[in-house]
């Protein structure tokens, strides 16, 4: 039986695909019905930057013809998908959430967008961020996004508007950028999937960068299974960025079913029952461990003693990237960036050689403390995030201490940059909500190239769990 | 560590040729201090006999 319009909205990429290549809906449908649910309810979500209708139904009709006339079709046939508007988009504006560049238009695609189309997948629009993937942005140009969950709370960032789209239904999967937790945060706070695919396993050819070393596209999506297939979809070497691995990628589909007996998990003790995680996530993260023992893993309690300083680590490091990068612009136009960027870029453009160069080794410590453990573990699990969705409000208070800042920005982050300092897989899974209504959100991280080992413990958590299948409560916003 | 005020702020920006505006030396002023206190417990690690490690992905 075929599910109803709402339903159908709701299903995900893997689902949606069977039904287009089983001829029980037809893309045009699919591409009608988030272009409407877009219409209805973005004018308050603001997940979208851009929205192409015309190339889209456009595309769609074509993808019609091609079932209907049985051609062989990729694994995404017909499935309308999203970007984040830091990967570039073929005669498509891509400002990567800035006035800088709202003007720009690239000649060629990301190669990951490429690769989606080429799966099948047909491109909806562009999705909001903030400003250049940094965090921190105080007034969005293209409208401030909101957590479909409660509107007045923070949908996560960098990659705000790929976890809105789809926590919302307003498209079937998104493709987000994880430089320092980008993909993770608003998969955390939107409650959907997100994977940090190990460094170096997806294509950076295209995407606007931040820190050369830790940018690394990844899928947010709504169940396990979707994220398998996109990762699938996105991975492996790509000559036109040559830091990419040539190992082969695997069907992650192929072993999703695989359960967890026999996997030994760690949890992370800092991250889990540290003084700044809160006690709803934390609870939720002990019982996700106690629900993959129940499973047949073994969860023990595993110590990193660097993760709390990782927030500061990164920024020194990724910041100063980052503000490598934008020095032109900041000396040029810095009027044109958000407050909350240029204050960011500027710290950043005066962070010493020193204080550089001692990060870069912790980094490198940090790293070796992560793969020790995860020699003794086939994977991690700590909280993706220390609480979920604060107020928007919260981030937009003028910073006025020193102390606001660590509480701003370096704890928080302490809990998704070890998974990017170390280049290893991260995947942020639904594990419940708060009393108050807002997700939850566990993070598993996996040895490099192994998100075959993530994705299925997940997948196996997933199904004993009905997170993935609830709805926010924002049908009719406008 | 040597705390940093606005006018060391101020003025390194302005040796740098960095378009710090009044309004933003302020909060660039917490924001470094902030940083640079976060990153003080590094110096009590045994760095010195750690290379940075060369960032490639991991080959076969």
């Amino acid at each position: 039986m075929t599910p109803d319009r709402d339903d159908l909205a709701f299903l995900g990429a893997a689902r949606l695909a069977e039904l287009v290549r089983a001829r029980k809906v037809s893309p045009v449908e699919l591409v009608q019905m988030y272009l409407a649910r877009i219409e209805t309810l973005d004018g308050r979500l603001r997940a979208y930057i851009t929205v192409l209708p015309e190339a889209a139904l456009e595309a769609a009709r074509r993808a019609e013809a091609a079932v209907m006339r049985g051609e062989t079709l990729g694994a995404l046939h017909g499935v309308p998908y999203a970007v984040k508007d830091q990967f570039d988009t073929a005669g498509v504006r891509t400002t990567c959430g800035s006035r800088i560049l709202e003007a720009h238009v690239p000649a060629g695609s990301a190669t990951a967008v490429r690769r989606l189309d080429a799966a099948g997948g047909i491109l909806l629009g562009k999705l909001n961020l903030t400003e250049f993937a940094l965090g921190g942005t105080q007034r969005f140009p293209f409208g401030q996004p909101r957590n479909p969950w409660n509107l007045d709370h923070d949908p996560g960032g960098s990659s705000s508007g790929s976890g809105i789209a789809v926590a919302a239904a307003l498209c079937a999967a998104a493709l987000g950028e994880d430089t320092g937790g980008s993909v993770r945060s608003p998969a955390s706070w939107c409650g959907v999937v997100g994977l940090r695919p190990t460094w170096g396993r997806v294509s950076r050819q295209g995407s606007f960068p931040l820190s050369w070393s830790m940018d690394a596209a990844g899928p947010l999506t709504r169940t396990v299974e979707d994220a398998a297939l996109l990762l699938r979809a996105i991975a492996g070497h790509d000559p036109e960025d040559p830091l990419t691995s040539r190992r082969p990628v695997p069907d992650y589909s192929t072993t999703l079913r695989d359960g967890v007996k026999g996997v030994r998990v760690g949890l992370i003790r800092e991250l889990t029952f540290g003084p700044s995680t809160d006690a709803e996530m934390r609870d939720a993260v002990v019982e996700t461990g106690r629900r993959l023992e129940g499973l047949g893993a073994t969860v023990e309690e595993t110590s990193l003693p660097l993760v709390p300083l990782a927030g500061a680590i990164f920024m020194a490091l990724a910041d100063s990237d980052g503000a490598g990068l934008h020095q032109r612009w900041l000396r040029s136009r810095p009027a044109d960036y958000d407050q909350g960027t240029r204050r960011r870029l500027l710290t950043a453009s005066l962070i010493p050689a020193a204080a550089y160069h001692q990060a870069a080794r912790a980094r490198a410590l940090l790293r070796a403390q992560l793969r020790a453990a995860l020699d003794r573990h086939d994977m991690l699990l700590c909280p993706t995030a220390h609480q979920a969705a604060p107020l928007i409000a919260a981030g937009q208070a003028p910073i006025t201490s020193r102390e606001q800042v660590a509480g701003r920005f370096f704890a928080r982050r302490s809990y998704v940059t070890p998974a990017a300092l170390a280049g290893v897989p991260a995947l942020a899974l639904p594990c419940g909500f708060t009393r108050a209504g807002l997700p939850l959100s566990a993070q598993l991280l996996g040895r490099p190239f192994e998100e075959a080992t993530i994705l299925r413990a997940a997948h196996a958590y997933e199904q004993q769990v009905d997170w993935s299948t609830r709805r926010p409560p924002m049908e009719g916003s406008r | 560590m040597t705390e940093l005020t606005p006018e060391h702020v101020a003025a390194t920006a302005a040796a740098l040729g960095l378009p710090v505006t009044p309004d933003d030396i302020a909060e660039v002023t917490h924001r470094l201090n902030a940083l640079l206190e976060a990153l003080a417990p590094l110096a009590e690690l045994p760095l010195h006999t750690i290379e940075p490690f060369p960032v490639l992905p991991d080959e076969p």
